[in-house]
């Protein structure tokens, strides 16, 4: 009679015995390589196309999305600071040649924050904090042209520009993964991709707000003494260069030092107007009256 | 970061408890290949043709097996590029023996030496739905020939 038998199941062969974190990690690292790879190609890409969009345009988006820095109401005085940065940005700006149809617009914000920044569609915000550390114009005048300068560069739309490519190429790219842990992985790398301006754009500003300063003044004295603020305020925990989106405070110093060195200083530093120092002695004199 | 972290928890929890689940899994399915040995299990339509008279019945063996956090990820990112889709694949292997081993248990408690015209069927559940752990089944069925008393 026949005999019948069921060999063993083979093993190794339907599945591989290799092991599992291996194949993962290649796929991960090539994921990610490759999503990297796009993204980067994807925003350099914004980046070169986005200065095209008309300033016109870019006030439109601007007054679309306004909502999230409401006018404040300002007081007397801070109308009248408001003001006076105003005029000195139109006297920084006189002897630039400005783009067609592109609009400035300083606004003076309360608040003890140390900062200013640029924004779409002209938006120039100076916190008060910021407006009381200045030890004198020309430094105020320095941090202006730095916001300025950023505008003129169009680097606020540049950055929106980037910032919309690269969520919506993370979103496409979500699509087409099928799984939800990828999903949420490739949200999480978009957080991380929305970055403000690059450290290129920070060192164009500031060479660019010199050679305003130099134009106005005759001088870029006092530039270097902006820096001396930001330092001030970032005294816990430095953070390499690499992570940080503004070059080091004592590079931007360098670079202030060596523009002053070609370029013919002449003048005098100019000081901040007396509403200013009014503000402080009273502040002063309250303290001491407590 | 928060949900970093919570991605992480469950991805390594997912490997270290599907990784020792599989490792115990296919020792005990040789083991019990081994054990099950003498019922034999055929593809063949009809019994070979020295059997004799013989009460047939069918019998079947069924397994759903889950995957695992780690393996969902795995597989996810092999949807982006192509290939073997190993994390299933052993799986899969899981399933498939162990449903046939399941269908020889029944045969063998049956008294049954054979099994002819074995069949193998899969399904995946909560198929499409986003964001749930999936799990297939696979269903082996055959019949029976049991020697008369």
């Amino acid at each position: 009679m026949t005999s019948y038998e069921n060999r063993s199941a083979p093993e190794g062969i339907n599945y591989s015995q290799d092991h599992p974190l291996k194949d993962f990690g290649l796929l991960l690292l090539a994921a990610l390589g490759g999503l990297l790879a796009l993204l980067l190609v994807l925003s350099a890409l914004a980046g070169a196309m986005a200065p095209l969009i008309p300033f016109s345009v870019e006030r439109q988006l601007a007054e679309s999305i306004s909502s999230q820095f409401p006018a404040a109401s300002l007081s007397g005085t801070q109308q009248q600071k408001q003001e006076y940065l105003r005029n000195l940005t139109r006297e920084l700006v006189a002897q630039e040649n400005l783009p067609e149809g592109l609009e400035l617009t300083v606004h003076y914000m309360p608040g003890a924050i140390v900062n200013a920044f640029a924004t779409l569609g002209g938006h120039v915000y100076i916190y008060e904090g910021l407006l009381a550390e200045m030890p004198s114009e020309n430094a105020l005048a320095m941090v202006l042209a730095h916001e300025v300068a950023h505008i003129l560069h169009r680097d606020p739309i540049t950055a929106l520009g980037r910032g919309v490519t690269v969520s919506l190429a993370l979103a496409s790219v979500a699509g087409v993964a099928n799984s939800s842990a990828v999903e949420w992985l490739l949200q999480q790398m978009g957080l991380v991709t929305v970055m403000s301006f690059t450290r290129d754009q920070e060192r164009a500003a500031d060479a660019r707000a010199l050679e305003i300063l130099q134009a106005h003044y005759g001088h870029v004295m006092g530039a270097e003494s902006i820096f001396a603020v930001f330092m001030a305020q970032e005294h816990d925990g430095e953070l390499p260069e690499m992570l940080r989106t503004h070059p080091l405070s004592a590079k931007r110093v360098q670079a202030v030092e060596d523009y002053a060195e070609q370029h013919e200083q002449q003048g005098i530093l100019t000081p901040l107007p007396e509403f200013e120092a009014a503000a402080e002695e009273r502040s002063t004199t309250t303290g001491e009256q407590q | 970061m928060y949900d970093l972290i919570v991605f992480l928890v469950l991805l390594t929890l997912g490997y270290g408890f599907g990784r020792v689940a599989e490792a115990r899994h296919f020792k005990s399915i040789r083991e019990r290949e081994q054990l099950l040995a003498p019922v034999l299990a055929f593809s063949e339509r009809l019994p070979p043709p020295s059997t004799t008279a013989r009460r047939v019945t069918l019998v079947g063996g069924n397994v759903v097996v889950s995957v695992d956090y780690f393996k969902q990820v795995a597989a996810g990112l092999r949807s982006l590029f192509g290939g073997r889709v190993m994390a299933f694949e052993s799986l899969l292997e899981r399933a498939r023996r162990e449903a046939l081993l399941r269908m020889k248990q029944e045969a063998a408690d049956l008294g049954a030496a054979m099994v002819i015209n074995v069949k193998l069927e899969t399904s995946s559940i909560s198929k499409g739905s986003k964001g749930q752990v999936g799990a297939v089944e696979v269903y082996a069925y055959g019949t029976a020939l049991i020697e008369l008393s």
